[in-house]
């Protein structure tokens, strides 16, 4: 059979079934529906392919992602999915290593590639990151009385937050006048994670090799930091356990803290008619004995192996990279490549975007692990430790050294 | 007059407490339409006021204008209006016979409805996604009222037996004896003297539908998502927007409001039936 | 048509349909309690006899949240006879002018779980609850942050309750004003000529009249308390420390958080079979009984 007819004709099957798959399906959560509609637009300009966000709650993400892979045939074509999930969806989801050229792979900060990595195959390609960074009150950091009051009662100029030390301090100098320095998260535990990056270990409840480090001494001086200023320093409401991130950027926005840690994107999304609008200045995540470390926030597009419209979703992706400045004029603002960021650094109304990159990366940032078991070593092992630490009477170091072990059983180690 | 005065005294203090009572019951759902009624920035005051402090429509017309919503809600008002005449049409004549002709078989029959209402939902969400994509039916308006229907159903047997259980066997025997068929008895004798019942159930099917959650979760995604799902979307990872939320659900409350303002008649009938029966 | 015949064929709908949508699924649940199998991939499974059921049995985890189960359910079945047998009698005694106490009574039933979860939260979460700065305003805590309703572990399965309690007392007025709107007066009227008093034509009269609705209301909401699933996990998650998590939600959380499929169907299976036993005995109890 002649070799070129072959290619003809296969090259001829491409293209129909190009030409057939004229819309894909993307199973989204809120946010990636916003940050990726510019992108989907200006790709069926291109192309001609349609792309249909199915928009689902955040937990419906990962259920039914779940459900159509289990049944064997899926809807969705692409889907946009948290980091945590990366591990659990890895063999079932399409190999894009192909899609990390040497420019995207370049342009792409080494802990988002590192996340996107599951037994050496890229999986996932990186739609935006986020971390948390510091927001604090310029009006109350600016005013002279308050930087000679600080000064003269702590020996060091106030400025914005730079280490655990700092953060302490100027959290109780700021528990004043009916107001918190700041706020300890109960509900969630990324920010204390972060805080284990900063302490300086090698990663968050298990190393590189799956090992788990739950106990080892980072994360207990991480813990012991993160709920001082709530139960020795008194500078954070008391009702630590109910507080989420809902709950900390309201107090924030409410006027009753002076500083938080939060994700990036809420710097663009202070209310105009709120106390502290114009108020609000950000830094890069504060640094421990490790220096500067953040919890990455990325989400991740992938394409489930199921679904029956693979080269549509692979160009999707694709552009979908190519184009990523295009979600920072969402209202989430967020993107997840170094030169969107980069090209939006020195307009004003971006001055957050220079901390996150700092922190996103900083060399002690790293993702939380990559393992299919993330979900229930987080609820069943850290959580309880976590939340018991946060209640203020527990010994941190016994309560982790118990999380570790429920940790290994999950694990069967 | 010395006979009278304290009947009045008891007769105001229970309009008292029931006044308290249902006073007390409101002031939840009011707060939600204050909050609703509050500018975004005030909805999470510290501390929190009851009244707006300023009146604003603005998570009103935030929330007409989200994508979808508009959608959502005819989707919801579709599906519990067929979960609702599916259940009725299933369950009526099961709960009926089991209630008049009691014998082995419907007794294990009202047993086996009991227990199909005891499987947690939970645990059904999985194979009941299976089965609704083997059929086809994922994301459909029927998928989704066949799951509704199927815990709506069990409920409305128990709830139209017991109903059932007041009318007298003799009332369908006498029905008989002038002539009826079985099923005439049933039909024009039986369920016409029991509007309250028929309401109540009827109710019970649409308002379970109406803001059932986890199945519409699983089972529907674009063409037929319905009403709570889009709300629950307002609650994202990037915060919880807390205004257009409760204005929102506040929308969502007022159409089975309304309904029950319909029915309060029906239900009202009750006094009717016991009438019947006497 | 033989009686035989017509009960038979109005039963048939509702057993087809219950069939095919509860009997299937049920049967595919029990069916993949003795595998090991991930939810994600139903297709490689391996035997594993009762392991999950010994795994489940022994395991404190889901004991505890079973002993959880119990504790909201009671407390909650509890208040809400309480208050809607309550509400029931005080319209019934103002019958004519209970109109409106009714429509407005019947509101929380209007709400969605997730919304009603979610108001329940915003008014019970500290800093914002607006529920601790009435009781302080009130003079009955000493300041809106003396009680932590979502954060203290020993209170927080009750706190949830709250909103359980206010969505369906509702459903018991409902349903208990209908049955004593079903009891004849005239009953009622002879009792009272005889100089029977409020109280023992209730106990003697109102209340065993009204035991097929009661049983009925015991029996449909104590099974939708020990299911309950939303309306928890919007307010808490089954935190902090896992104190609010009840046994639907460890099942959830086994079955699609964590993929186990196996283990979460044997823990659902077991939870069915308690049930059953349980509404069972109910069910022999007060409806069997009072046909006698």
């Amino acid at each position: 059979m002649n070799k070129t007819l072959f290619g003809a004709v296969a090259a001829l099957c491409l293209a129909t079934s190009a030409a057939q798959a004229e819309a894909i399906t993307v199973l989204v959560e809120g946010g990636g529906h916003s940050l990726q509609q510019a992108a989907a637009d200006a790709f069926t300009k291109e192309t001609g392919i349609e792309v249909n966000f199915v928009e689902v709650p955040y937990q419906g993400v990962f259920d039914k992602l779940t459900a159509e892979i289990a049944s064997g045939t899926s809807n969705y074509d692409v889907a946009t999915i948290d980091v945590v999930w990366n591990a659990a969806f890895a063999s079932h989801v399409e190999d894009l290593s192909d899609l990390f050229t040497d420019a995207v792979k370049a342009d792409i900060p080494p802990a988002l590639l590192a996340d996107a990595t599951v037994g050496g195959k890229l999986i996932a390609m990186p739609a935006w990151a986020n971390a948390e960074i510091v927001f604090y009150r310029k009006d109350l950091w600016e005013d002279p009385a308050n930087q000679a009051a600080f000064k003269a009662q702590y020996g060091y100029d106030l400025a914005p937050p730079a280490d655990w030390q700092q953060w302490r301090d100027m959290a109780k100098f700021f528990t004043k006048d009916g107001m918190f320095g700041t706020d300890v998260i109960g509900a969630t535990s990324e920010e204390w994670m972060a805080e284990v990056l900063q302490a300086g270990s090698p990663g968050v409840i298990l190393d590189d090799a799956g090992q788990v480090i739950l106990d080892n001494q980072a994360h207990i001086d991480a813990l012991v930091n993160y709920r001082a200023p709530l139960c020795e320093d008194k500078s954070a409401p008391d009702n630590a356990l109910e507080i989420n991130w809902g709950e900390a950027q309201n107090l924030f926005y409410q006027g009753q803290t002076a500083m938080m840690k939060f994700w990036a994107h809420a710097y663009k999304m202070t209310p105009e008619d709120s106390k502290i609008a114009g108020k609000v200045g950000v830094a890069p995540m504060i640094g421990g004995p490790a220096g500067i470390a953040g919890i990455p926030g990325p989400w991740y597009n992938v394409i489930p192996s199921t679904s029956e419209h693979k080269d549509a979703a692979r160009q999707f992706i694709a552009f979908a990279i190519a184009h990523n400045g295009l979600g920072i004029e969402a209202p989430l603002g967020l993107a997840a490549t170094n030169s969107a960021y980069a090209s939006y650094t020195d307009k004003p109304g971006y001055e957050h975007f220079g901390p996150l990159l700092a922190t996103l990366s900083a060399p002690a940032t790293k993702g939380r692990p990559i393992n299919e078991h993330y979900q229930e070593l987080v609820d069943e092992a850290v959580m309880p430790a976590f939340q018991g630490a946060l209640e203020c009477q527990d010994n941190v170091a016994e309560l982790l050294h118990d999380a570790a072990a429920t940790a290994r059983d999950i694990l069967g180690q | 007059m010395a006979d009278r005065a304290p009947i009045d005294l008891t007769k105001l203090i229970i309009h008292a407490v029931a006044l308290l009572l249902v006073l007390s019951y409101a002031l939840p759902y009011l707060y939600l339409v204050s909050t609703a009624l509050k500018p975004a920035v005030d909805v999470q005051q510290i501390p929190p006021s009851f009244l707006p402090q300023r009146l604003s429509l603005e998570n009103f017309t935030s929330v007409i204008g989200t994508v979808g919503l508009p959608e959502a809600f005819l989707n919801s008002a579709i599906v519990a209006v067929l979960t609702t005449l599916l259940s009725l049409l299933i369950a009526v004549p099961a709960a009926y016979v089991s209630a008049l002709y009691r014998r082995r078989l419907t007794m294990l029959f009202m047993l086996f409805a009991l227990i199909t209402r005891m499987v947690p939902a939970v645990s059904l969400g999985v194979p009941l996604f299976q089965i609704m994509k083997t059929l086809g039916l994922l994301d459909t308006t029927i998928g989704l009222v066949l799951a509704h229907t199927s815990t709506a159903v069990p409920l409305a047997m128990l709830l139209m037996a017991a109903f059932f259980e007041g009318v007298p066997k003799e009332l369908e025997e006498a029905a008989r004896v002038d002539g009826c068929t079985r099923f005439g008895a049933f039909w024009h004798i039986v369920l016409p003297v029991m509007p309250s019942g028929l309401a109540i159930t009827a109710l019970f099917s649409f308002i379970a539908s109406w803001n059932e959650f986890l199945y519409a979760l699983l089972l529907t995604s674009e063409s037929s998502k319905t009403a709570p799902i889009v709300i629950a979307e307002f609650n994202s990872v990037y915060g919880l927007a807390w205004g257009p939320m409760t204005a929102a659900a506040v929308l969502y409350s007022l159409p089975v409001i309304l309904v029950t303002l319909v029915l309060q008649k029906q239900i009202v009938g009750g006094l009717t039936f016991g009438a019947v029966k006497g | 048509m033989t009686e035989r015949r017509f009960v038979l064929l109005m039963l048939m709908p509702a057993m087809l349909f219950l069939g095919l949508l509860v009997v299937y699924p049920v049967a595919l649940l029990v069916y993949n309690s003795f595998f090991d199998v991930k939810l994600i991939d139903p297709a490689s499974r391996v035997f594993v006899g009762l392991a999950n059921y010994i795994e489940a049995l022994t395991s404190r985890r889901i004991l505890e949240s079973a002993v959880r189960t119990l504790k909201y359910s009671v407390f909650a079945l509890f208040f809400e006879l309480l208050f809607g047998l309550g509400a029931a009698l005080l319209f019934a005694a103002i019958a004519r002018h209970s109109h409106w106490h009714r429509t407005i009574f019947a509101l929380p039933l209007m709400i969605s779980p997730i919304v009603a979860g979610l108001l329940w939260r915003f008014l019970l979460v500290g800093n914002i609850g607006i529920l601790n700065y009435g009781l302080a305003a009130l003079g009955i805590i000493p300041d809106p942050g003396a009680i932590k309703w979502l954060s203290d572990t020993d209170i927080v399965i009750y706190s949830v309750a709250a909103a359980d309690i206010w969505l369906t007392t509702s459903f018991v007025a409902l349903v208990s004003y209908a049955g004593l709107m079903n009891i004849p007066r005239d009953v009622l009227e002879a009792a009272r000529i005889d100089g029977t008093n409020a109280i023992n034509r209730f106990w003697y009269i109102t209340l065993p009249m009204l035991r097929p609705v009661l049983a009925v209301v015991v029996v449909v909401r104590g099974i939708d308390a020990l299911k309950t699933f939303d309306l928890i996990w919007i307010q808490t998650q089954g935190g902090p420390r896992q104190q609010s998590e009840v046994l639907s939600m460890n099942i959830y959380q086994r079955m699609v958080r964590y993929g186990d499929l196996g283990q979460a169907s044997a823990t659902a299976t077991l939870f069915l079979l308690v049930m059953i036993g349980i509404a069972g005995l109910a069910y022999w109890k007060i409806w069997r009984a009072d046909r006698g």
